[in-house]
């Protein structure tokens, strides 16, 4: 009887099978949750256009996009790959610093202003992509620039000058 | 007149034993985390990232930095099934 909600907890199936050789291969991006969550703003702001056209194309095909947008998809990885290359290269003891603190506290970006501070004052120098937040307004501080902080575990409440 | 130390010892008993299980139920999570603060108010985006981290590195809380996944990364997610009676 089909009537029944389906429960997936029971055994796995893994397929195997390989993509088809008509499709471009790219390899997987292999950063984990926090060193990805550190560098999602510079992938922002160096792969905006790319994720801007994969979420349109996905938000259009209204739920059956995986086969139709996957030209979008490998833009979007092939571009991420290259900003997290580019930071390994440069930055990668700041880097280091920041996502280990982050994974110490819950994946909350507000315990980690410090680390966060010295990373994307060494990615602005070599990279010159900048941390902004989209849809924030324009006549505050944004919240990774301002002084004072309470309740954190790491409270800096002293910015030094950069 | 001193402070009448013999009245409070059963206080600082009490505090001790709430001082010493709540430091040990903290180490407890440290270990179990990986030498990590546990993680707390996991919605489904953080499930689902974790599942992730320990399908890259093998742990739960394990963390890699490296540009491009292991080999065999792409294709080892499952499709959770069940199995049916009839």
């Amino acid at each position: 009887m089909s009537a029944r909600q389906p429960r997936f907890n029971q055994t796995v199936l893994l397929d195997t099978t390989p993509l088809p050789d008509s499709i471009p291969k790219v390899p997987e991006i292999g950063a984990s949750s926090a060193p990805l969550l550190s560098a999602s703003f510079f992938i922002g702001a160096r792969c905006g256009a790319y994720n801007d056209d994969y979420m349109k194309c996905k938000t259009e095909a209204f739920g059956k996009g995986e086969v139709e947008c996957m030209k979008e998809g490998r833009k979007v990885t092939r571009c991420a790959a290259s900003v997290l290359d580019d930071i390994n290269t440069n930055c990668l003891e700041e880097f280091r610093k920041h996502w280990q603190c982050l994974d110490n506290n819950n994946q909350q970006l507000w315990h980690c202003r410090r680390p966060e501070q010295l990373l994307n004052a060494c990615v602005f120098d070599k990279l010159k992509l900048e941390k902004k937040i989209p849809g924030a307004p324009e006549d505050e501080t944004p919240v990774h620039l301002r002084n004072r902080q309470i309740f954190s575990h790491n409270v800096s409440s002293f910015r030094e000058p950069e | 007149m001193g402070v009448p130390f013999e009245a409070l010892l059963p206080y600082a008993i009490m505090l001790s034993m709430f001082g010493i299980t709540g430091a040990g139920l903290s180490k407890i999570r440290h270990m179990q985390n990986g030498g990590k603060r546990a993680r707390h108010s996991i919605d489904q985006w953080d499930r689902q990232m974790m599942d992730r981290d320990r399908r890259l590195t093998g742990y739960l809380r394990g963390q890699t930095d490296k540009v491009t996944a292991p080999l065999g990364f792409e294709l080892n997610n499952p499709w959770r099934t069940e199995k049916r009676f009839f």
